[in-house]
C-alpha cells in the first residue's frame, strides 16, 4: 500500500507523464512498428519485414544519404565547437564584466531570425550574384564568381552559423560558473596559460561543450530545411529522403525506417557524450 | 600585437554571425524584384505588401496562438511534474526524469512523423491543434528541466515553514512555490514561446489549412525569390529581438541588481 | 485554488486555440491543390460571389495526395487538382465523382487539351483540364547559343557543364530524357529505365544544381546557371518583364506537355458548390486568372480566356505558337504505382550520383 504522500506525488507527475506517453512514446512505438511494415501498391501491410532496412543499407543512394547526414553533422559539430569556444572564452575573460551580458546577447541575437528565413538569407549571401561574390569581385580579389551556393559548403555554413551561437551560449554558461581563481591558482603553481587551459579549464567546461555538441548533433542530423535550401539537391541527407518519401511516394514505412536509423545515430552520439551531459540541468 | 588577436577574432565572429541578418534586412528595402546586389535604394513597399497580405497575417496570428497556448501548457505540465519529482519521494525518480527529458534527444522531424502517423490513422487528422500538441511534446522537456533545475533548498525551506504554519499544499504552491519560481517559469514560458513560434517541420506536417508563420514563409519561398520574404523575415526578427531585449531588461536584468 | 487556476488557464488557452477553427464559415470548400490556386486574385472573386471560404492545401506528388485522400473522412475534401495523366489512378481508387459534362466548357478548349482519354472513364467525365504548358528548356539567350538549345543532345552536353540547373520533378525531366533517348513518353516501361538512368547521370554530371521551382528560377534569374532543364513558360513568364533575355524553346526532338486538371471528390459533402468551383476555374475569367496566377503562369485550357488576357500577357504565354507547340509536345509519362516507385528510385539515385 503506497503512502498517501506518494500517491499525491504521482498526481503531480501524471499529467506530464501521460502527455509524454500518449504523444511521444506511443507514436514513436507505432512508427517503429511501421518501419517493419511494407507497401503493396498504396496499401500498407503490417508485419515483420526487414525490407525497408535492407533497402536503406543495400541501395547505394539510400545508404549514401545516411553517410552524407553523418558527415555533415560531424563536420558541423566539430567546426562549431572550434569556432564557438574562443568566442565564449573572449567574452568571459577579455570583455569587461559590465559589457559581458551585452556581448553575449549580441553573439546570439540572430538566433531569433526565423529559422526558415535564416537559410534563405545565407542563399542571398552565398549565391553567384550574392553579397560575398559581389564584394570580392568589387575589390578585385576574384574575377569570376565563386561557386558557393548549392554545395555542401553552403549547407555546412548555414548550420555552423546557427550552432556557433548555440555553443557560444552553452560554453559561456559553463565558463562563467568557473571561479576565476582556479585558473590563477594553476598559473601561480607554475603552469603555463596553455597548461592551465588544457588541464584545468577545458576539463571543467566539458559539460558545456558536450551539452552544446549533443544538441547540435540532434538538431543538425534531423534538419530538413538547411540542406534543402542551401545544398541544391546535389546530395541528399536522411531527412530529405524522409520528406521525399512522405511528399511524393507516400512511403511511410521507408520514411519510418530512415527515422529509426537516424535515431540510432543520435543514441550513439548520446552514449559518446553521456559522461558529461547535463540535459536536465540546462 | 598579441593582445589584439582576441578582439580581431571577436570582430570576425560577429561579422560572420551578423552577415546573413544584415543582408536579409538590407534587401528587404530593395527597390526591385531580386534581393541581391546591387542595392537599388530604399523602399518600404515590401513591408506594405507583407502587412497587407491576409494569409501571412493570419499565419502570424496562428503562430502566436499555437506558441502561447503550447508554451502555457508546457509550463503548467512541466511545473507540476517538477514539483512532484522534487518534493515527493517517488519510486524510479531517475527513470521518470529521463522519460520526461527524452523528447529533447529526438529530432523534431521524427517526433512529427510519429504524430503524423498517429493523427492520420487513429486521430482527428492534421490541424493547428495537432501542431500545438506536437509543440507541447518538444517544449515540455525544456519547461520541466528549467523549472526542475531552479527548485532549490531555499524554496523547500520556505515551503516547509508555510506548511508548519498550517497552510495546505495548494496554498503553499500558490503563495510560496509559484511566486518564488516565477522567474524560472517565465523564462521557460518565453523560451517555449519562441521555439514554438519558429518551429517548422512539425507545424508543416501537422497543419492543414490554417498554418503557422514558418509554414507560410516556406510556401512563400517555394513560389519565388523576392524581397517580400526579406520583409517578413525582418519583421519577425525585429519583433523577436524587441521581445528578447524587453525580457532581458525587465525580468532577467532585475535579479542581478 | 491553484489547481482551478491552472485548469482555467488551460481551458482558456485551448479556447484561444479553437478560435481559428470556429471562425471558419459553415460552408467551406476544401481543396487539395497546386500552388497556382493559392493566389487570392483567383480565389477571392469566387469566395465573394458565393459568400463562402475556400480552404486550400498544397501537395507535391500524386501518390501522396491519393494516400491523404484515402485516409480522410467523408466531407474532409471537396475539390482536387491533379495531373491530368493521373486522373485514371484517382478514378480507379474510387476517389473521383462524376462531373456534369454538359455544363463544362470543353468545347472552347484548345484542340487535344480536353484529354478525354485521361479525364473520362467508361464515357463518364471525372475531371476537366484547366491549365497546361511545357517542360522543356529555359535558357538565358545572352549567354547561351540558341541553336544549341534546339538539340537535347547538346543541351546537357559538357559544353555547358556547371551552367545547368535541373528542375526537381521526376516525371517531366524523365519524360524529356526519354524523348532524348527516342522513347515516346506514353510507352515508357521498366525496360527503358537503365538507359534513362544513364541519360539522367549525364545530366547530373553537367548540372550545377537540381532544384524546385523557386530554386531553378532563382538560379536562372541571378546568373547562377544559364539553362534550366524541365523549365518552360511557367518558369520564365514571371521574370519576362525585367529580364527579357530569359526565354524558352521546344527542341527539335520535342518536349513534355504538362496538364493539370480539376475534379470533384466522391467523398465531398458539398458537391454542388464544388462543381460550381470547377465551372468557375474552367470558365473564361477564372481561366485568365489561373493562367497568370502568382505562383506560376501557364496556358489556360479554355481559349475564351484570351478575351480577358492582355496582348502582353498572351505574348509571354506564346498564345499564337500553341497550335505548333501542341503538335510537337508529348504528354507526361503515366506510370502505374510500381513503375512510379521505380522511377522515383531512379530519380533519387540520380540526385545522389
Amino acid at each position: 500500500m503506497p503512502k498517501p504522500e506518494t500517491i499525491r506525488g504521482w498526481g503531480f507527475v501524471a499529467p506530464a507523464l501521460i502527455w509524454t506517453l500518449a504523444f511521444f512514446v506511443v507514436p514513436f512505438g507505432i512508427m517503429a512498428a511501421m518501419s517493419f511494415a511494407t507497401l503493396d501498391g498504396r496499401e500498407l501491410v503490417w508485419g515483420f519485414s526487414l525490407e525497408n532496412y535492407t533497402r536503406l543499407f543495400g541501395q547505394s543512394y539510400l545508404l549514401r544519404a545516411i553517410v552524407v547526414s553523418l558527415e555533415i553533422t560531424l563536420t558541423v559539430t566539430i567546426v562549431s565547437i572550434v569556432l564557438a569556444y574562443p568566442l565564449a572564452w573572449i567574452i568571459v575573460y577579455r570583455v569587461p564584466a559590465r559589457w559581458q551580458r551585452l556581448a553575449l546577447l549580441l553573439a546570439i541575437l540572430p538566433f531569433w531570425t526565423s529559422y526558415v528565413v535564416r537559410s534563405y538569407a545565407w542563399l542571398l549571401v552565398l549565391s553567384r550574384e550574392g553579397v560575398i561574390n559581389q564584394t570580392l569581385m568589387g575589390l578585385g580579389v576574384i574575377s569570376e564568381p565563386l561557386t558557393l551556393a548549392s554545395t555542401r559548403f553552403a549547407t555546412v555554413t548555414g548550420f555552423v552559423h546557427f550552432f556557433v551561437m548555440l555553443l557560444t551560449l552553452t560554453i559561456y554558461a559553463n565558463l562563467v560558473q568557473l571561479p576565476a581563481n582556479y585558473r590563477r591558482a594553476a598559473v601561480d603553481l607554475g603552469a603555463s596559460s596553455w597548461q592551465a587551459f588544457r588541464h584545468v579549464v577545458l576539463p571543467l567546461t566539458m559539460p558545456g561543450i558536450a551539452t552544446g555538441a549533443f544538441l547540435t548533433f540532434v538538431l543538425c542530423i534531423g534538419d530538413y530545411i538547411t540542406p534543402q535550401i542551401l545544398g541544391g539537391n546535389n546530395e541528399l541527407t536522411g531527412p530529405q529522403i524522409i520528406m521525399v518519401q512522405l511528399g511524393r511516394g507516400a512511403n511511410f514505412p521507408l520514411a519510418a525506417a530512415m527515422s529509426i536509423v537516424l535515431m540510432a545515430l543520435v543514441t550513439l552520439a548520446y552514449l559518446a557524450a553521456s559522461r558529461w551531459l547535463r540535459l536536465d540541468r540546462l | 600585437m598579441r593582445r589584439a588577436i582576441p578582439w580581431v577574432y571577436m570582430a570576425l565572429a560577429y561579422a560572420f554571425i551578423f552577415l546573413p541578418v544584415v543582408t536579409l534586412v538590407l534587401f528587404s528595402f530593395q527597390d526591385g524584384r531580386l534581393p541581391v546586389p546591387p542595392f537599388n535604394g530604399p523602399t518600404l513597399k515590401w513591408y506594405a505588401d507583407v502587412l497587407g497580405d491576409t494569409r501571412l497575417m493570419s499565419a502570424l496570428l496562428n503562430s502566436l496562438l499555437v506558441g502561447a497556448g503550447s508554451a502555457a501548457l508546457s509550463c503548467a505540465l512541466g511545473f507540476l511534474a517538477a514539483y512532484g519529482l522534487a518534493r515527493h519521494v517517488l519510486p524510479g525518480t531517475l527513470f521518470l526524469r529521463g522519460l520526461l527529458i527524452a523528447p529533447m534527444t529526438v529530432s523534431y522531424l521524427i517526433i512529427g512523423l510519429g504524430l503524423l502517423i498517429v493523427f492520420n490513422n487513429y486521430g482527428p487528422g492534421p490541424s493547428l491543434w495537432a501542431a500545438g500538441v506536437g509543440h507541447v511534446v518538444i517544449n515540455l522537456p525544456l519547461a520541466f528541466a528549467i523549472i526542475y533545475a531552479s527548485m532549490g533548498a531555499q524554496q523547500e525551506n520556505a515551503e516547509r515553514a508555510a506548511r508548519d504554519l498550517g497552510a495546505s499544499e495548494a496554498r503553499v504552491l500558490a503563495l510560496v512555490t509559484i511566486p518564488m519560481l516565477a522567474p524560472a517559469i517565465l523564462a521557460a514560458f518565453f523560451l517555449c514561446l519562441t521555439l514554438s513560434w519558429d518551429e517548422f517541420i512539425i507545424a508543416f506536417l501537422m497543419t492543414r489549412f490554417d498554418v503557422t508563420l514558418p509554414v507560410e514563409i516556406w510556401s512563400l519561398l517555394r513560389s519565388g525569390l523576392s524581397p517580400r520574404t526579406n520583409a517578413i523575415g525582418s519583421l519577425v526578427f525585429l519583433v523577436s529581438v524587441a521581445l528578447v531585449i524587453g525580457l532581458e531588461l525587465f525580468i532577467f536584468g532585475r535579479k542581478r541588481r | 485554488m491553484t489547481y482551478f487556476a491552472a485548469r482555467r488557464g488551460l481551458m482558456s488557452s485551448f479556447a484561444i486555440l479553437a478560435l481559428p477553427a470556429a471562425a471558419m464559415a459553415a460552408e467551406d470548400l476544401n481543396a487539395l491543390v497546386w500552388c497556382d490556386h493559392t493566389d487570392p486574385a483567383l480565389i477571392e472573386p469566387f469566395e465573394q460571389q458565393h459568400g463562402i471560404r475556400v480552404n486550400l492545401r498544397e501537395y507535391e506528388g500524386t501518390a501522396t495526395a491519393l494516400a491523404l485522400l484515402e485516409q480522410s473522412r467523408p466531407g474532409d475534401w471537396d475539390v482536387l487538382v491533379i495531373d491530368a495523366i493521373d486522373v485514371p489512378r484517382a478514378v480507379g481508387a474510387g476517389l473521383m465523382a462524376e462531373l456534369p459534362a454538359e455544363d463544362l466548357a470543353t468545347a472552347d478548349f484548345w484542340p487535344g487539351v480536353a484529354m478525354e482519354d485521361q479525364t473520362q472513364v467508361d464515357g463518364k467525365t471525372y475531371a476537366v483540364t484547366e491549365k497546361f504548358g511545357y517542360n522543356t528548356i529555359s535558357f538565358n539567350s545572352d549567354k547561351v547559343d540558341a541553336a544549341d538549345m534546339q538539340d537535347l543532345a547538346t543541351v546537357w552536353s559538357d559544353k555547358y557543364t556547371d551552367r545547368i540547373a535541373v528542375y526537381d520533378y521526376y516525371l517531366p525531366v524523365m519524360g524529356l530524357a526519354a524523348i532524348a533517348n527516342g522513347v515516346e513518353t506514353a510507352n515508357l516501361s521498366a525496360d527503358d529505365l537503365p538507359a534513362l538512368k544513364e541519360t539522367l547521370f549525364t545530366m547530373k554530371d553537367n548540372a550545377r544544381s537540381v532544384g524546385e521551382v523557386v530554386a531553378s528560377q532563382t538560379a536562372l534569374a541571378t546568373g547562377e546557371v544559364d539553362i534550366v532543364i524541365g523549365g518552360g513558360e511557367w518558369l520564365t513568364a514571371v521574370l519576362a518583364e525585367e529580364q527579357p533575355e530569359l526565354t524558352w524553346t521546344i527542341p527539335d526532338q520535342g518536349a513534355v506537355r504538362w496538364a493539370q486538371s480539376i475534379g470533384v471528390l466522391e467523398a465531398s459533402e458539398n458537391k454542388d458548390l464544388a462543381v460550381e468551383f470547377v465551372k468557375y476555374i474552367t470558365g473564361p475569367e477564372g481561366q485568365a486568372r489561373l493562367a497568370t496566377s502568382s505562383c506560376y503562369w501557364g496556358m489556360p485550357a479554355n481559349q475564351k480566356a484570351g478575351e480577358h488576357l492582355s496582348d502582353a500577357q498572351k505574348k509571354v504565354l506564346r498564345w499564337d505558337d500553341q497550335p505548333d507547340y501542341l503538335k510537337r509536345a508529348q504528354l507526361y509519362p503515366a506510370p502505374d504505382a510500381d513503375l512510379d516507385g521505380q522511377m522515383q528510385d531512379v530519380w533519387l539515385e540520380m540526385l545522389q550520383h
